[in-house]
């Protein structure tokens, strides 16, 4: 976006320019991020192939560049190429100052100094992570979160091998917010077997903010947020695309995503379609156990896990210098089974003859999820202010397929006049509207962001089995953020944002009748209609220091969080885990309040960075397992309380980069959380899902080659702890090591460069446990080794200048 | 320069030092209590057979490392063979069928406050009209702190 008003201040000066027959002089400066010149930066101009080196003011000029349109290209080591279309008219040409990043890998893209997101970059006082499209490619796993696992503080929760939801510092579900493209993405956050409905391959660069950030985004950024933005715009007057493939051994998966694009000055359009299928994955294991159960798994295949993925995004809008408005439309389809022998946690018998057969099928049970999305995003420029609104509409759409089988008081056949599919187990439909309103002003020091946004749920369920009532939900809130640059080196940002949330639940009554130990039978009472309103005032406060290449972050602020459906109304029995959950409408809106440090140095061969938090929440929502059995409602399963209690969290990551030599560097990349509740039943205990202790050592060799552009090798050691901090009804999960390699480069075909990307995942096939996985109660080891191979091959058509 | 790596490499110790050490590891219990149904008055055991309007005593012994909470009896039919069974061991199977009358058994039972060890003995009436076949016994078992161990039958009713 940046990029395009530096293109329009440029044409636009350019036009008044007379007619020259002689050579002209293109000069200008190469300054990093914080301002500071670049010296050393290689600025070559294509196709004139005429080059120089910046100097120690980050200046660099180039005589006799002919009248035309040509190509800046400006390179250093460790950060961003930039690729810059500059058209040279009949005079000498002073260009802006050049800003080269070292965050993201976005080719097309130029930076200029625009505000835009409240905290960008280096300045925010919260601990966050930033990942480009590149890093993505070169790290993918096999769905989004799953490919940022290498980074600190962020793990996924799985499910089989192509779905996934984020995990930050070891809160995820309803504790985290997703966003993309401006919009909150809403889907079914609450189960761990729902993954995140994203296409990895429309994603330009995510953001994760590691630590509460509702004042940005309101309930549920109570732990974190992720934040997906789309690729750049298309350069000005560019027609071209790019085509991706991607394989990969142990599911085999194959696969490809084709892109195509095109921009004149004001309109453009971004088009994308990504398929991908895959068989079921494998297991360093022939013989797995569902509780004692013995499942033999023909050629170590987790019986029933392939799956296929289908997106379609198209993106087009009008920018002017003043003006912009882009409309995306996406949508994402997925049809994946579950492991046919554990459904949820129950073991299963199943056919293996007709399960074996063949890897690529997918029979019951399994999921179907669609996601479809509107968004609008709009901007205007007012002098130096801007305006944004961002409208969505979205619908998500989930159905899971499973054989019936009459669980508790269910009748033992499934009814001939009972309405639905019986095999249709669940179903969600949720359908959100979204509305985000700010702008941003800019006044001496201050830098002031107002806005306001809201949203409208509406869900309903489907299907002979249940957990969650149907149930609408809206929110809306008001928040002011100012950010305050004293100098270069110090900066203050402080934010406060007032939520206002309300959720109306509806009755859900069984289809089916209980029996009492004596007298009738009753249809029960699932979950009661329950109406709740909800408020918050949220705060966060912070700053951050910079002296040389020293830097300083402390921030303190809270979070909030709308307690959801199932813990104020649940009444029924999960099946999935054999337990009997009872919400309750009493609680209170879940609060949190975190102290964020963040110290590193930046060197030219060294540098570090440790982020220490500490985190507590008076009333944390926790399912409370009961030594109690209920025989009406809980047709002899465990009682499951939701609950409030205390809690204290803190931890750290370490991150460690070391450059041996200009190609070679040594990083490590380490964390490390505790958790605790402080009161209630559990106290003492250790909260679920806690990630244990991790160290990731990579070396990274990148040499330079002259056939082959940005080649890398790269050698991953994971050292994972045991976790013996565990809570009912987890189990001990013991610690691994796992090494992976990756490689990869660019090597140039005509006029473009093609991409290329190796990935071995668990090289020596080791047989390991993930804490945080969904199959790990029942044992599952994580899918061995895995290659993978993928190739990007972008084109572009040229108008003769 | 030198001065700003020791303080970080300072910083860096003592933040490690804080985050690194446990503290005193609160004395909380992490066992699953256990189901023993292999005793010689175990009974039913897997693939036991019993019959249809004549009651049956359930027995097995049930532990735990602290304080046993309570347990849960259920009786399902398994004409689909969908295997509830935690046991290694399969029995011979009769062919699948279409339930009719299947027999249903959900009960759930107290143990006394304060015990580590259990004999639980409990008598079951079949009723005699009932369709016969593969059944699944399914036992969960819990301990004061909520950890709940199951274990799954299969056994024949005649």
């Amino acid at each position: 976006m940046k990029g395009i008003i530096t293109y329009i201040m440029l044409m636009s000066g350019l036009a008044l320019e007379p007619d020259n027959v002689f050579g002209q002089k293109l000069s200008g400066r190469v300054e990093d991020q914080k301002g500071n010149p670049l010296k050393g930066a290689t600025i070559a101009l294509l196709p004139a192939n005429l080059m120089t080196i910046s100097d120690s003011n980050g200046r660099y000029s180039l005589e006799g560049v002919v009248k035309g349109k040509h190509t800046l290209y400006i390179t250093f080591v460790g950060l961003v190429p930039i690729r810059y279309p500059v058209v040279v008219g009949s005079a000498d040409l002073v260009l802006h100052p050049l800003v080269m990043t070292e965050e993201v890998r976005l080719l097309q893209e130029v930076r200029i100094k625009k505000p835009g997101t409240p905290y960008p970059g280096n300045k925010s006082p919260l601990s966050n992570n930033l990942v480009d499209r590149d890093y993505l490619m070169s790290n993918l796993g096999g769905s989004l979160m799953q490919s940022m696992e290498k980074l600190p503080g962020i793990k996924a929760i799985s499910i089989g091998s192509g779905n996934a939801k984020p995990l930050i510092r070891g809160l995820g579900f309803n504790q985290i917010v997703v966003i993309e493209n401006g919009i909150r993405h809403e889907g079914q956050q609450w189960g761990a077997d729902h993954g995140l409905e994203i296409d990895q391959f429309s994603v330009g660069k995510v953001e994760i903010i590691k630590g509460p950030s509702s004042f940005l985004y309101g309930s549920e950024a109570i732990g974190g947020a992720v934040n997906i933005v789309a690729p750049p715009v298309p350069a000005l007057k560019s027609v071209g695309g790019a085509l991706t493939s991607i394989g990969k051994s142990n599911n085999g998966l194959y696969g490809g995503s084709f892109n195509l694009y095109a921009r004149q000055s004001h309109f453009f359009v971004d088009a994308r379609i990504t398929w991908q299928g895959y068989g079921d994955y494998r297991v360093p294991t022939d013989t797995t156990f569902v509780y004692d159960y013995a499942v033999a798994l023909k050629k170590n295949r987790i019986r029933n896990t392939a799956g296929t993925e289908q997106g379609l995004h198209l993106r087009s809008g009008w920018i002017s210098e003043s003006y912009q408005s882009i409309f995306q439309v996406s949508k994402t389809y997925s049809n994946s089974g579950f492991f046919a022998n554990a459904h949820g946690l129950e073991p299963r018998n199943v056919d293996t003859e007709v399960h074996d057969r063949f890897t690529r099928d997918i029979l019951l049970p399994s999921q179907r999820v669609s996601h479809f999305k509107i968004i609008n995003q709009s901007e205007i420029g007012i002098g130096k202010d801007f305006l944004n609104l961002e409208l969505g509409y979205q619908r998500n759409y989930r159905q899971e397929h499973s054989q019936y089988v009459n669980h508790g008081f269910m009748p033992p056949r499934y009814p001939v006049a009972q309405p639905g599919d019986q095999n249709l187990e669940r179903e969600y439909d949720k359908t959100v509207w979204s509305a985000n309103l700010k702008t941003n002003l800019e006044r001496g020091r201050h830098r002031v962001t107002i806005g306001t946004s809201g949203e409208r749920q509406q869900n309903t369920i489907g299907g002979w089995g249940f957990l969650i009532p149907s149930f609408s939900q809206w929110t809306a809130s008001f928040f002011a953020f100012n950010q305050i640059t004293f100098n270069k080196r110090l900066s203050i940002q402080n934010a406060m944002r007032f939520d206002y949330g309300s959720i109306t639940i509806q009755e859900y009554k069984d289809w089916f009748k209980s029996y009492p130990e004596s007298g009738e039978g009753d249809y029960l009472t699932r979950a009661n209609s329950i109406s709740r309103t909800f408020k918050s005032l949220n705060w966060s406060l912070g700053l951050s220091y910079t002296r040389e290449s020293v830097f300083l972050k402390v921030n303190a602020g809270t979070g909030f969080r709308m307690p959801i459906a199932k813990e104020l109304a649940a009444n029924g029995v999960n099946y999935h885990y054999f337990r009997y959950e009872k919400g309750d409408s009493t609680l209170s809106a879940e609060k949190s309040i975190q102290l964020d440090l963040g110290i590193g140095f930046r060197g030219k061969k060294l540098s570090l960075e440790l982020t220490p938090y500490f985190n507590f929440f008076p009333n944390y929502i926790y399912l409370n397992p009961s030594p109690a059995h209920d025989y009406y409602y809980g047709a002899g399963n465990q009682v499951f309380n939701y609950a409030q209690s205390r809690v204290m969290r803190y931890g750290s990551e370490l991150q460690v980069k070391y450059n041996i030599l200009q190609s070679l560097r040594i990083s490590l990349a380490g964390e490390y959380l505790y958790t605790r509740q402080l009161s209630g039943a559990k106290q003492g205990y250790a909260l679920p899902f806690s990630p244990p202790t991790t160290a990731l050592v990579r070396v990274r060799y990148s040499p330079k080659w002259d056939a082959f552009k940005d080649p890398y090798f790269t050698l991953d050691y994971r050292l994972t702890s045991p976790q013996d901090r565990i809570v009912p009804p987890e189990q001990r999960t013991p610690g691994y090591q796992l090494f992976s390699f990756s490689a990869g480069g660019k090597f140039k075909m005509k006029h473009q460069f093609v991409a290329l990307s190796l990935q071995v995942q668990n090289l020596l096939n080791t047989r390991y446990l993930n804490h945080l996985s969904f199959y790990r109660l029942i044992g599952l080891p994580e899918q061995g080794r895995n290659l993978i191979l993928s190739a990007t091959i972008p084109f572009e058509w040229k108008k003769k200048g | 320069m030198l001065n700003i790596l020791q303080k970080i490499c300072a910083c860096l110790a003592i933040g490690l030092l804080v985050t690194g050490c446990e503290k005193n590891i609160p004395d909380i219990d992490t066992v699953y209590p256990v189901i023993e149904t292999d005793g010689t008055n175990s009974f039913p055991v897997q693939c036991s057979r019993v019959k249809r309007g004549e009651p049956f005593v359930f027995k097995a012994t049930f532990s735990d490392n602290r304080q046993l909470g309570a347990f849960s009896l259920d009786i399902h039919h398994n004409f689909d063979h969908h295997t509830h069974s935690t046991e290694v061991s399969n029995c011979q199977t009769d062919k699948v069928k279409v339930p009719k009358n299947p027999f249903l058994f959900i009960k759930s039972f107290d143990i006394p406050a304060n015990l580590t060890r259990f004999e639980a003995s409990q008598q079951i009436d079949i009723p005699a009209d009932i369709d016969p076949g593969d059944y699944h016994f399914l036992i969960r078992l819990t301990d004061q702190e909520g950890w709940q161990t199951i274990k799954g039958i299969s056994f024949k009713i005649e």
